[in-house]
C-alpha cells in the first residue's frame, strides 16, 4: 500500500515545480463563444449586401447588411444588419457592423479611440454586377461585393491589402429573448436554444449570461503579407504564427502567476491590432473591441498548413495570411490601415488612438524596485547605496506593504511615519518616489475609501445588483467601477496632496493588478455577469440599465489609469507631467501609462522574451515598455543579473523588481565585479539619456515605435521580417541585447547592404558595412550596440546620481558617417518634468554634418529654452578625410577649434567647442 | 567603462586654448578640488603630466573643464572627468574625497560648499558646526569609552576566572575518568566470565527453542502457498496452468485503485512487463501483492491510501525544516544520542530468555550474568557521562571570548527585544530565536558561528548561522553588532535583508579604549 502513495507523492514533487496553472485558464473548447464560433461554417446562410439600400453620404457609405437563407430558393431574409463604411485620413477606413433593431444596445468600446476620427472625402465610382467601388480622395479604393458580403481594401498601388469576410467568418449574433425552445403551430420545436446560450460554467465559477449569446466575428485576408505582427500579450515570437493546429492566441486581460514562454494564452494586456506585412506592402486591422477575443491565424507559407488548403484559397500562392477575430460581445467594428510601409500601418494606428505624451525626463531613467522596501530606514539605505557604490538610480518604488495593511492612499504608520521626510530626502538628490495604488478596495469599516464607495455606490454590482465582493491582496475587497464618471472623478480626487497626505509632485504612480485581479474569482478575474455603469440614455430598465464585466472587461484597467493620470494633473493644477506604470494594457493605454511585461521569473528565457513582448506592445502604441530587470520569480545569479542590466539599460522602461521571498539583489550585494558591470550598464543609459528623451518627444509626435523591428525601416529586406532578438531605437542604434549563457560570440544582423549602410560599435567606432548576418564576439561586458552610419547620437558623459543633476551638463555629440561622409540627427531640450514646452519651452533642434560644415538648427524657430547646457566634445567616426581646421560659429562669435584625429580607427574629435545649446551654431570645416 | 574607449586611444598633440585655473585661499597654491598632499603634483610653471603617465598636456588644460586624462587627474575640480575626485578641505572639520559628479551638481556635499562654485547651488559652510559636533560626539564617546572600560576589566577579571574554573573542572574531570574507565574494565571482566558461564548453560534452551522457529516458519510458508495456488485455481478459469490478462480482468479484484476500471498500469502493477503469469510466478510474485487487495476487500484491511498520501505529502514538506532545525542544536541534544544499543540489546535478550524455565543452578548464573551487565553498563554510564562534561568545557574552552576573555561571562546569558509583532532572543555564543507574539512555535534565527567583524575589529560582530530555513529561499542568520556601553542589553533587531537578521547589541565587554571604534571620531582632522 505504502508504494502507491509514494508514487503518487513523486508524481506530486514533478509538478510542483514552477511554472503556470493552466487549469485555472480557459482553453477556446471551454470559452462558449470561442468554441461556439471557431467551427462555424455558414452552410445555410450568408451575409448579404442589400443594394437597394445604398447611401453615401460626407465620408460614410451606409447599407442594410442582410442575413439569407440561402437552403432555400426564395433566400428569405433571416436578420437585418446595418453597415457603415466611413473613409478616414491617412489611409484609413472603418467598418461597423451593428444589428438594424438590436433588443438592447450592443457595447461599444468607450476609450481607446483618443477622439472621433478625423473624415476624408469618400465617391462611389460604380455600382454594377452586385459590385460597388468607392474611392476616399487618397487613391485607395473599396470594392465591396454584395452577395456574399466580402470588402477588398486596394492601396494607392493598386494592390488588394486587406480583405473582409473572404472566407465567409462574418457572424454577429442577434440579441434575442430568452426561450428555451420555439415551437411551431404544432407544437413541434423548430428551435431548441443551445446548452450554455443564457449561461456557462467554469470550474466552479457560473456565468449567468443575462443577455444570451451575443458574440461577433469576422476574418481578414491578407494577399502578399509573409508575415502578420501584433495583437499583443503574448510570450510568442514577434511574427505570429499559424493557429490551426492548437490554439488561437488569446485577447484577455488576466493575472497569470508564473506565465510561461513561447505561449498564446492570455495575460496581463490585450490590444486587438493586427499588422501585415511583405515585400510588396504592409496593411493592417484594429479590432476595435474591448471584449474576450480570440485570434486565428493561417499563414499558408507555413509547412504546417496543409497544401490542399492552401491550393483553394490562394490558387497555389504561397504569400497570404490570414486572420480571425472572435470576441464575445459588442458590435463589428473595424479598422483598416492600408499602408504601404510598416512605418505608415504604425501610424495610422497610433494616431487613432492616441500616441504616448512625452513622458516625464526620469521615468526614462533607471528604476529601483522591490516587493517590498519595508520601513523608511530601509528606502534610506537604499537611496544611500547608489551613492555609496556611484551607480545613478532616479526612483527607488515602493509595493504594497507601504501602506496601512494594503489600504490604499495610507501609509503603514510604523513603518513609514514621516513619509513626506523620506520624499524629501529622495529629492534632494533628484530622485523620485513611486508608490503602488491598486484598483482593488478594502472592505473594512472606518476606511474612507471603502465607506464612501460603499455609501455612495461607487463599487462594481454583482449579477444581482449588490457590491461586488471579491478576493485580492487586503483580502475582502470591491472593486471602484471607474465607468460611471462621478466614480472617476471621486477616484482622481484621491490622488491630491491633501488627499494622499505626505505625496508631492515628486511621487509617481503604480497602478497594478488592473486587469482586474480577483483572486477567487473566474480565471482569477471579476465575474462577466458583474455590472457596470451606464449613461442613463437607453433607460433604467433592467438589461439596458447597465453594461456586463463581459462588454468592457480589457478596458477596465484603461478607465483605472485614466482616472489616476487625470488625478495626477489635477493634483499640481496640470502643470506636471505624470509618470504612471499599468500591468493591464489595451488600444489607448498608451495615452497614459508605461507598461511593463509583469511577473517574469529570473530565468534566461524571460530575459530574451522581453524583446519581442516589448516589439509587439511597441508595435500597438505602446513604446513605453519593459521587463522586470532581474526575474521577478527567483534569483537571478550574476551572469544572468548582468546581461539582463545590460538589455534594461537599452529598452525604454528600465525597472529592477524582486519578489517579496527572493533573496535581495541591489547592484552592489553582488561580487565587485558584478556590481561594476551594473553599474557600467545604468551609466550607459544615463549616457544615452538625452536620445532616449528626444526618441520620446518624436514617438509622441509621429507616433513611430521607439523600439522598432528591423523591417520597420528595411521593409524589403526579406531576412529582417522574424528577427525578434535584436531591434532599433529610432533608426540609429541597433541593439542586440546578449540573452544567452555563456556565449562568446552572438549572431546580429545588420540590415542596409542595398544603401551601403555602415554600422559603428559604439564602444570602439569600428564601422561594420551591412551584409547580413555577423558573427560578433562579446565578452561579459560586452553589450553589442551599433550606431548606423549616417546617424548623429547626443550623448552626456557626465554622469550623476540622477538625471535632474546632469540637466545643465554639456553634451558629447556623437556623429556616425554614412558612406557619403554625412549625418543627421535631432536633439529635443526641455526641462524635463512640466507641460511649458506646449508653450514653446523647448528646443528640438537638427544636427547635420557635411564635410564642409556641422550645424545645429531649430527646427521650430518660436521655440526656445534656455539651457545651460554646451557641447563638450563631437565625435566624428568613420571619417577618410578630415578637416585642417575647424571654426564654430555662434551668433557674433567665432571660435578656433583644437582637433585630434585618431588614424587607428578614422575618428576626429572636436575639443571642447564650448557652443551654447541654447542658441543655433555652426562649425565651418576647411582642408 | 563608460568613456567610449576612443579616449583611451588617443595619443596626440594638444594646443592652448584658454586657461580655467582656480587658486583655493590657502598657503600653498593649489588648483582648485586637489589635497594639500598632492599639491606639489600640479605646477604651473610646467606641462602637466597625468598620474598614470599616460599623457603630458599643457598645464592650462588643467581643471579646463574637459577631461584629459584616462585616470581623471587633469580635473581635480571640475566634473569633467567621470572617474575623478575632487578634494575638500573642510576646514574645522574632516576633509573629504567626493567623486567628480558631485561637483557643480547642485547638491551640496562638502561641509565647505566648495564643490558647488558654479551650480547656482548656495551652500552654507557647516564645517565649524559638524565639527563642534563631531568633537562632542568623540569627546562623549571616549567618556563612555573610559566609563565602560572600567566594567570591561571586571568582565576580563570574571572572565579569566570563569575560564580558571572551567581549567581546573577539566583537570578534575580527567581524574575522575581515569577512575571509571578503570571501574568499568574491571565490571567487564566480571561480566564477560559470567557470561560465557551462562552461555555454556543456556545452549541446550537455545537449540531447542531454533528447532521450534524452522518448524514453525515452514508450516507458515506451506499454508501461504496453499492459499495462492487456490487463488491461482479460481481465477485460471480455463485451466491451462496460466494466468492471462483476460482472465485477470474477469477479476475485480484487481483493480487497484477502486475506479471499476483495470488500467493498464494497474495490470503492469501486477504482471510486471509480461502478459501472463505461470503458477510458480503467481506463488512467488503476484500473489504477495494481490493478498493485501483480497484482504481490503475482504474488510481486513482498512483502504487508507488517500489519507497516507497526504500525510506522506505533510512529511514530506515538513522534512526540510525540521532537518535544518535539528542541525547545530545544543550540544547536549547530540550528547543524549551516543549509542547505548549493545547494552540494551543484551538486556532485552535476558528479559526475553526469562520466559524460558530454566533449572535452578541455570537460573541462578543467569541472574549473576544479569546482575554483572548491570554494573558494566552503569560503569559504562558514568564514563560517558563523564566524557560529555569534559568535551562541553572543552568547547566552551576551545570558544573565542575575546582578546582578554572580556565576553566570557556572557556565553549562554540571553537577552530579548521585543517589536511589534515577536520577541526575539539572542543567548550569547548559543543561539539567536524569534517568537510570535500571537502564538506558535520558537524559530531559530541562527546558532553561535564565529566572529566577524573583519581585520579591523574581529569583536564587533558575531554572526550566528544555520538557522531555520525560509521558503524559497537560504537558512536564516543573524549577525549582532556590539557597542560599547555600560549596561548589556539588546538595542534593536532588524532583517534588513529577508531571512538574514540584524541585533544592535551593546555591552561594556566592547569598550575597549584601544579599538578602532573607539579611536575613530577622535583622528583624523585638520
Amino acid at each position: 500500500m505504502k508504494s502507491w502513495g509514494l508514487l503518487l507523492v513523486a508524481a506530486l514533487a514533478l509538478s510542483g515545480s514552477y511554472g503556470v496553472d493552466r487549469n485555472n485558464f480557459k482553453t477556446c473548447d471551454q470559452s462558449g463563444f470561442c468554441k461556439r464560433l471557431r467551427g462555424f461554417k455558414p452552410e445555410k446562410s450568408e451575409y448579404t449586401l442589400n443594394l437597394d439600400t445604398v447611401l453615401v453620404h460626407g465620408n460614410v457609405l451606409s447599407a442594410e447588411v442582410d442575413t439569407v437563407d440561402t437552403s432555400t430558393q426564395e433566400r428569405k431574409v433571416l436578420w437585418h444588419y446595418a453597415m457603415r463604411l466611413s473613409a478616414l485620413v491617412d489611409g484609413t477606413f472603418r467598418v461597423e457592423i451593428d444589428e438594424v433593431d438590436p433588443l438592447y444596445p450592443r457595447y461599444r468600446t468607450q476609450l481607446a479611440l483618443n477622439g472621433d476620427p478625423k473624415a476624408d472625402g469618400l465617391k462611389l465610382l460604380s455600382n454594377e454586377n452586385g459590385k460597388l467601388t468607392l474611392a476616399n480622395s487618397q487613391g485607395h479604393k473599396v470594392v465591396i461585393t454584395a452577395a456574399p458580403l466580402k470588402i477588398e481594401f486596394l492601396n494607392q498601388a493598386g494592390d488588394v491589402a486587406v480583405v473582409l469576410n473572404d472566407n465567409a467568418q462574418l457572424v454577429v449574433e442577434p440579441l434575442r429573448v430568452k426561450k428555451e425552445r420555439i415551437d411551431d403551430e404544432d407544437g413541434n420545436a423548430v428551435e431548441v436554444e443551445e446548452e450554455g446560450t443564457w449561461g456557462e460554467s467554469f470550474k466552479s465559477h457560473h456565468d449567468s449570461k443575462p443577455r444570451g449569446n451575443e458574440a461577433v466575428s469576422l476574418d481578414f485576408s491578407f494577399p502578399d503579407a509573409d508575415n502578420v505582427y501584433g495583437i499583443p500579450e503574448h510570450t510568442d515570437k514577434f511574427a505570429l504564427k499559424t493557429t490551426t493546429s492548437g490554439e488561437p492566441y488569446r485577447l484577455f486581460n488576466l493575472d497569470v502567476f508564473e506565465y510561461e514562454l513561447d505561449s498564446r494564452m492570455a495575460i496581463y494586456g490585450a490590444v486587438p491590432v493586427l499588422y501585415s506585412h511583405g515585400p510588396k506592402h504592409s496593411a493592417g486591422v484594429f479590432w476595435h473591441n474591448s471584449a474576450e477575443t480570440w485570434v486565428d491565424i493561417v499563414n499558408y507559407a507555413d509547412s504546417t498548413v496543409v497544401s490542399s488548403l492552401v491550393n483553394l484559397v490562394t490558387g497555389g500562392q504561397k504569400r497570404r495570411v490570414d486572420a480571425r477575430f472572435i470576441s464575445e460581445s459588442g458590435i463589428v467594428d473595424v479598422f483598416v490601415f492600408l499602408g504601404e510601409k510598416p512605418s505608415d500601418v504604425f501610424r495610422q494606428y497610433v494616431m487613432l488612438t492616441g500616441p504616448a505624451p512625452l513622458p516625464p525626463k526620469f521615468s526614462l531613467a533607471y528604476h529601483q524596485c522591490r516587493w517590498n522596501y519595508v520601513d523608511e530606514a530601509d528606502v534610506r539605505s537604499v537611496d544611500n547605496g547608489f551613492d555609496e557604490h556611484d551607480i545613478p538610480a532616479d526612483v527607488i518604488w515602493l509595493d504594497i506593504e507601504y501602506t496601512d495593511r494594503k489600504k490604499y492612499f495610507t501609509w503603514d504608520p510604523l513603518k513609514f511615519p514621516n513619509p513626506a521626510e523620506m520624499i524629501a530626502n529622495l529629492t534632494s538628490k533628484g530622485r523620485k518616489l513611486v508608490t503602488i495604488i491598486d484598483p482593488h478596495v478594502k472592505r473594512e469599516a472606518g476606511y474612507f475609501l471603502h465607506e464612501d464607495a460603499t455609501d455612495l455606490g461607487y463599487y462594481v454590482k454583482d449579477k444581482d445588483g449588490k457590491d461586488y465582493e471579491g478576493w485580492c491582496w487586503p483580502g475582502s475587497s470591491s472593486y471602484p467601477d471607474f465607468f460611471n464618471p462621478v466614480v472617476s472623478k471621486y477616484y482622481s480626487e484621491r490622488y491630491s496632496f491633501e488627499n494622499f497626505p505626505g505625496t508631492s509632485k515628486d511621487v509617481h504612480i503604480w497602478n497594478d493588478m488592473n486587469e482586474p485581479s480577483v483572486f477567487n474569482g473566474p480565471e482569477i478575474t471579476m465575474p462577466k455577469d458583474c455590472r457596470h455603469y451606464k449613461p442613463p440614455q437607453d433607460g433604467n430598465d433592467g438589461l439596458a440599465a447597465y453594461w456586463e464585466h463581459r462588454h468592457v472587461h480589457n478596458e477596465y484597467g484603461l478607465w483605472n489609469i485614466r482616472a489616476t493620470h487625470e488625478g495626477m494633473l489635477q493634483r499640481a493644477d496640470s502643470k506636471y507631467r505624470p509618470f504612471i506604470l499599468t500591468r493591464s494594457a489595451f488600444a489607448g493605454t498608451q495615452r497614459y501609462a508605461a507598461v511593463w511585461t509583469g511577473d517574469n521569473m529570473a530565468e534566461w528565457g524571460f530575459l530574451a522574451v522581453s524583446v519581442p513582448m516589448c516589439l509587439s506592445l511597441a508595435s500597438a502604441g505602446i513604446s513605453f515598455c519593459g521587463s522586470d530587470v532581474g526575474g521577478f520569480f527567483k534569483y537571478p545569479e550574476a551572469e544572468l543579473m548582468t546581461r539582463w542590466y545590460q538589455a534594461g539599460a537599452f529598452q525604454p522602461f528600465f525597472r529592477a523588481h524582486s519578489h517579496i521571498e527572493t533573496k535581495r539583489r541591489e547592484p552592489w550585494l553582488y561580487d565587485p565585479a558584478t556590481t561594476a558591470l551594473l553599474r557600467d550598464a545604468n551609466r550607459r543609459r544615463y549616457a544615452l539619456l538625452d536620445f532616449w528623451y528626444t526618441l520620446f518627444y518624436e514617438h509622441s509626435v509621429d507616433g513611430l515605435p521607439v523600439m522598432r523591428a528591423l523591417f520597420q525601416e528595411y521593409p524589403k529586406e526579406e531576412d529582417t521580417y522574424t528577427i525578434d532578438d535584436q531591434y532599433l531605437l529610432g533608426n540609429k542604434l541597433l541593439v542586440r541585447p546578449v540573452v544567452e549563457p555563456g556565449v562568446s560570440n552572438v549572431k546580429v544582423y545588420l540590415p542596409g547592404s542595398a544603401t551601403r549602410t555602415l554600422w559603428y560599435d559604439v564602444d570602439t567606432y569600428h564601422a561594420y558595412p551591412a551584409n547580413g548576418y555577423l558573427t560578433f564576439d562579446v565578452t561579459l561586458s560586452k553589450v553589442p550596440v551599433f550606431q548606423r552610419g549616417g546617424g548623429i547620437v547626443v550623448r552626456k558623459e557626465r554622469v550623476r546620481r540622477s538625471s535632474a543633476l546632469m540637466a545643465d551638463d554639456p553634451y558629447t555629440i556623437v556623429v556616425a558617417l554614412d558612406a557619403n561622409g554625412t549625418s543627421e540627427g535631432s536633439l529635443y531640450i526641455d526641462d524635463g518634468e512640466t507641460y511649458e514646452y506646449r508653450n514653446n519651452k523647448y528646443i528640438y533642434a537638427k544636427l547635420a554634418y557635411e564635410p564642409s560644415a556641422m550645424t545645429y538648427s531649430f527646427v521650430n524657430d518660436k521655440a526656445s529654452y534656455p539651457t545651460r547646457s554646451w557641447v563638450e566634445r563631437i565625435v566624428i567616426a568613420g571619417i577618410k578625410n578630415p578637416p585642417k581646421t575647424a571654426k564654430l560659429v555662434q551668433g557674433e562669435k567665432q571660435t578656433s577649434l583644437q582637433m585630434t584625429l585618431h588614424k587607428g580607427n578614422d575618428v576626429l574629435v572636436v575639443r571642447k567647442p564650448a557652443a551654447s545649446m541654447a542658441q543655433p551654431w555652426k562649425i565651418i570645416f576647411s582642408y | 567603462m563608460i568613456y567610449p574607449t576612443w579616449i583611451n586611444q588617443f595619443y596626440s598633440v594638444f594646443f592652448i586654448v584658454g586657461s580655467f585655473i582656480t587658486y583655493v585661499q590657502s598657503d600653498v597654491p593649489r588648483p582648485r578640488g586637489v589635497s594639500l598632499s598632492k599639491a606639489p603634483l600640479y605646477s604651473p610653471t610646467k606641462d602637466f603630466t597625468c598620474f598614470d603617465g599616460t599623457i603630458t598636456i599643457p598645464f592650462s588644460y588643467v581643471n579646463d573643464d574637459y577631461c584629459d586624462c584616462f585616470d581623471g587627474s587633469d580635473e581635480p575640480g571640475t566634473s569633467a572627468c567621470l572617474n575623478g575626485f575632487f578634494h575638500c578641505t573642510n576646514a574645522g572639520h574632516r576633509p573629504l574625497n567626493i567623486p567628480s559628479s558631485r561637483v557643480n551638481d547642485g547638491v551640496c556635499d562638502c561641509c565647505d560648499g566648495t564643490d558647488e562654485y558654479a551650480s547656482g547651488e548656495t551652500c552654507v559652510n557647516s564645517c565649524e558646526e559638524l565639527g563642534r559636533e563631531a568633537r562632542a560626539e568623540a569627546q562623549r564617546m571616549a567618556e563612555l569609552y573610559k566609563a565602560g572600560s572600567h566594567l570591561r576589566l571586571e568582565l576580563i577579571e570574571k572572565g579569566n576566572a570563569k575560564r580558571n574554573e572551567m581549567a581546573e573542572q577539566l583537570q578534575q574531570l580527567e581524574k575522575d575518568k581515569a577512575e571509571a574507565v578503570q571501574l568499568k574494565d574491571e565490571k567487564e571482566n566480571l561480566k564477560n566470565m559470567l557470561e560465557s558461564k551462562e552461555n555454556e548453560a543456556l545452549k541446550v534452551y537455545r537449540e531447542a527453542e531454533e528447532q521450534e522457529k524452522q518448524r514453525k516458519a515452514e508450516e507458515e510458508k506451506q499454508k501461504a502457498i496453499k492459499e495462492a495456488l487456490e487463488h491461482f485455481n479460481k481465477y485460471d478459469t480455463n485451466h491451462d496452468e496460466v494466468l492471462t490478462m483476460d482472465e485477470i480482468i474477469a477479476a475485480q479484484v484487481f483493480d487497484k485503485d477502486h475506479d471499476g476500471n483495470l488500467a493498464s498500469e494497474e495490470l503492469t502493477y501486477f504482471f510486471g512487463e509480461n502478459e501472463s503469469v505461470d503458477k510458480e510466478t503467481f506463488v512467488t510474485t503476484t500473489w504477495s501483492l494481490l493478498k493485501p487487495l483480497l484482504m481490503v476487500k475482504d474488510g481486513l484491511f482498512k483502504p487508507v491510501e488517500e489519507h497516507e498520501e497526504l500525510e506522506q505529502e505533510d512529511a514530506d514538506e515538513a522534512a526540510g525544516d525540521l532537518d535544518t532545525e535539528y542541525t547545530g542544536q545544543d550540544d547536549e541534544a547530540s550528547d543524549l544520542d551516543l549509542p547505548q544499543d549493545d547494552t540494551e540489546e543484551h538486556e532485552q535478550e535476558a528479559e526475553a530468555e526469562h520466559g524460558n524455565v530454566y533449572d535452578e543452578e541455570t537460573q541462578k548464573l543467569v541472574d549473576e550474568a544479569t546482575e554483572a551487565r548491570r554494573q558494566h553498563t552503569d560503569a559504562e554510564r558514568t564514563v560517558r557521562e563523564i566524557e560529555a562534561n569534559i568535551r562541553k568545557i572543552q568547547q566552551n574552552l576551545e570558544k573565542d571570548y575575546g582578546l582578554q576573555q572580556e565576553f566570557a561571562t556572557l556565553d549562554g546569558e540571553c537577552w530579548e527585544y521585543e517589536d511589534k509583532e515577536y520577541v526575539y532572543k539572542l543567548c550569547v555564543f548559543q543561539k539567536v530565536t524569534q517568537k510570535s507574539k500571537n502564538g506558535g512555535a520558537e524559530v531559530g534565527l541562527g546558532n553561535w558561528g564565529e566572529w566577524a567583524g573583519g581585520d579591523q575589529n574581529k569583536y564587533a560582530i558575531m554572526k550566528y548561522t544555520n538557522g531555520v530555513s525560509c521558503w524559497n529561499g537560504p537558512s536564516r542568520m543573524t549577525t549582532v553588532h556590539i557597542s560599547c556601553g555600560l549596561e548589556t542589553k539588546l538595542l534593536s533587531v532588524t532583517e534588513p535583508f529577508r531571512c538574514e537578521y540584524k541585533m544592535e547589541f551593546s555591552t561594556p565587554a566592547a569598550c575597549d579604549e584601544s579599538s578602532p571604534s573607539a579611536q575613530h571620531s577622535s583622528h583624523d582632522e585638520l
